[in-house]
């Protein structure tokens, strides 16, 4: 695989790096060009489509003996971001950038031409994996609205750094953000933030079901800077907490997106059936466990899978849906932490298990307990 | 505004008298060299070179001209002594270093000779300190031969692109690998790190590259611990020439313009690591 781009391409694609850095650690590289990256508790994925359009030049090159679909370069994100770091400077110097994969010898091989006749070459190692997928079906969500990035950057904004969490809420007349605490609403402790729009701001809005969804913000706002960077609108679908939500943008050459699980209210126990549901005004939800540092503990591996799992093939970048059922206990204490990410599959010959995980990856084949259904 | 608080006669004492109106013209450039605590002095009628050494392999030497100095008086051939620098970059900076237009700090340096400390005079605002700093039995400093009939390969670079390069550089990598070339890749800095190797690449013809003379092609690994002090020296200059002998000891020069634009240089040389075939 060979391609190229030019000018703000390269930046637009240092932007990318920059926000899949703020999801996981490792990053997967497809041709056709795909960058998807997930954290390790598997509570956010990330993925980055970049169009054939997208480029100056792209060919699939001698990748013809292999099939192109099957290669999959598993990256260490911080060797790709260092590359990336200051995108000021790539943006005054950089004219041209060069990404190509040689298979027989394991490297990525991105070359920056640079003013001056500068050329710099960096042959980076990759690991062959096995493909990370995991979309999620955004047209069953109930709740969607759509907004200039700006609009949401704005929103966010009013947060702290270092505010872990927070609760979109959504209502027929309001849509609202507030920041989210864990361990309940202590008023002496905390700087409490809460800001209320009218649907009328938003480009799109739809609401199927009343819901309040609290999800991790740190992993998010690598989206919605590249978002603003390139003023694209961000589209947000969700449904009851406990499910997925998905921030989206996409334009003629590129689709990128976060799924972010959200926390289960204490109310459901258990994978919820994709019905209007409708969430208590202020969800009692169980400790907090949906930032990756504070999964860690927790045992949601892919080993877990349990014998009734499916995976649906997809072609490249149309949403496809796999539930897995993680071996978790489907009856948590209320002490333990879940990280609850629910999805339903188009065909709906799974089981109502236990709570799935959002995105799987594996680099062994016995992991795979079914083959995949194409 | 001259410092002249010692009279004709106490000079005559002195074995070395150099003053300078802005003492930032010496103390910047003594910043670029400082990766050890010692520093060996050396002066002639020429100047003042002053030299930093780390375990023989590495060599870093800032030179200024006597022309540079507001007065340079120098009653022998040769002059020579060691101090600690971090303890004379403290003295010369004792005014607090304020960067206020117009404000400088004077500054009259004078040694009495062999046994004696280093006498500093340092003037702002009226306000006169007096520094005197122990010296030592100056080493000798190690002589890497490398002269000028020797060199396979030169270039002179404009050092904004190498800052760069320099401040990108991944330090994971253990060495830093510099091929020179009469053909392609003509200039290349090289690492090896951990997620994998990286190169940059200077053309012969690049509007950077104000000269380009190689002979040979020659590729030479040098520890990257050892070339990471220079960057010092790199973010202060203008120009830097680099040179490689026969035998594979790198020397760069870098080409720094004081506060008042005159021209002083800043010199390191390093051993190669090992000696790589070219393939």
């Amino acid at each position: 695989m060979n391609c190229i781009l030019e000018g703000s391409a390269v930046k637009a694609f240092g932007k990318a790096i920059h926000a899949l850095s703020r999801i996981g650690d490792e990053l997967w590289l497809d041709p056709m060009l795909a960058l998807r990256s997930v954290n390790s508790a598997h509570s956010a994925y990330a993925f980055f489509l970049f169009s054939p359009l997208f480029f100056q030049l792209y060919s699939l090159g001698s990748v013809s003996e292999q099939d192109p679909e099957s290669i999959h370069c598993k990256l260490l994100i911080k060797s790709l971001l260092s590359l990336f770091r200051c995108l000021a400077s790539i943006e005054r110097n950089v004219e041209r950038c060069q990404i190509s994969i040689s298979t027989s010898n394991d490297r990525v091989v991105i070359q920056f031409f640079c003013r001056h006749g500068i050329t710099k070459t960096y042959n980076l190692c990759f690991q062959e994996s096995e493909a990370l997928q995991a979309v999620f079906a955004s047209h069953l969500c109930p709740n969607v609205i759509k907004a200039p990035a700006r609009l949401l950057g704005d929103m966010v904004m009013h947060f702290p750094v270092s505010q872990e969490e927070i609760t979109l809420s959504m209502s027929p007349l309001r849509v609202g953000l507030r920041n989210y605490y864990e361990g309940g609403n202590d008023l002496m402790k905390n700087m409490y933030t809460e800001m209320s729009l009218h649907p009328d701001e938003f480009d799109y809005f739809q609401i199927g079901v009343e819901s309040e969804i609290t999800f991790c913000l740190k992993e998010l706002r690598g989206l919605l800077s590249f978002a603003e960077s390139l003023s694209l609108p961000v589209s947000v679908h969700f449904g009851a907490a406990g499910k997925p939500v998905c921030f989206s943008v996409e334009d003629l050459v590129l689709e990128a997106a976060v799924v972010l699980a959200t926390l289960v209210d204490s109310e459901s126990r258990g994978p919820s059936q994709p019905t209007k549901t409708l969430a208590p005004t202020t969800p009692r939800c169980v400790a907090a466990a949906l930032p990756a540092a504070s999964c860690e503990a927790d045992s949601r591996k892919p080993q877990d899978l349990p014998a009734a799992m499916e995976l649906i093939a997809s072609s490249q970048g149309s949403p496809i849906i796999y539930p897995l059922a993680a071996a978790d206990d489907a009856t948590t204490p209320a002490s333990s932490a879940i990280c609850s990410l629910l999805f339903r599959a188009l065909s709906s010959e799974q089981e109502d298990d236990a709570c799935a995980v959002l995105a799987f990856y594996s680099d062994e084949e016995e992991d795979y307990t079914n083959s995949p259904i194409i | 505004m001259p410092l002249s608080t010692q009279s004709q006669a106490d000079d005559e004492q002195y074995v070395l008298v150099a003053s300078l109106d802005n003492a930032r013209n010496l103390s910047n450039l003594l910043k670029a060299i400082t990766f050890k605590d010692h520093a060996i002095f050396s002066a002639t009628p020429n100047g003042l070179k002053v030299t930093v050494e780390e375990s023989k392999c590495l060599q870093a030497n800032a030179f200024i001209q006597a022309e540079i100095f507001q007065e340079f008086t120098i009653r022998e051939d040769s002059v020579g002594f060691q101090v600690n620098l971090t303890v004379l970059l403290d003295c010369l900076s004792i005014f607090g270093g304020s960067t206020v237009p117009g404000v400088s700090t004077a500054l009259r340096m004078c040694y009495r000779g062999y046994g004696y400390p280093l006498t500093l005079f340092l003037e702002e605002g009226g306000v006169v300190t007096v520094c005197k700093i122990n010296t030592q039995e100056p080493e000798e400093p190690v002589d890497f031969e490398f002269c000028s009939t020797n060199v396979t390969n030169k270039v002179i670079l404009q050092s904004e692109s190498l800052k760069e390069a320099f401040s990108e550089l991944d330090m994971t990598s253990e060495v830093l690998q510099i091929t020179m070339s009469p053909s392609q890749p003509y200039f290349r800095l090289s690492t090896f790190g951990n997620s994998g190797n990286a190169h940059y690449d200077y053309p012969k013809d690049s509007d950077m590259m104000e000269l380009f003379r190689c002979d040979k092609t020659q590729t030479n690994r040098y520890k990257m611990s050892l070339l990471k002090p220079s960057t010092k020296a790199l973010a202060l200059s203008c120009k830097v020439s680099v040179r490689t002998d026969s035998r594979g000891f790198l020397s760069l020069q870098y080409l720094v313009r004081n506060d008042d634009g005159q021209i002083c240089f800043v010199e390191y040389f390093c051993c190669p690591d090992e000696e790589v075939e070219e393939e």
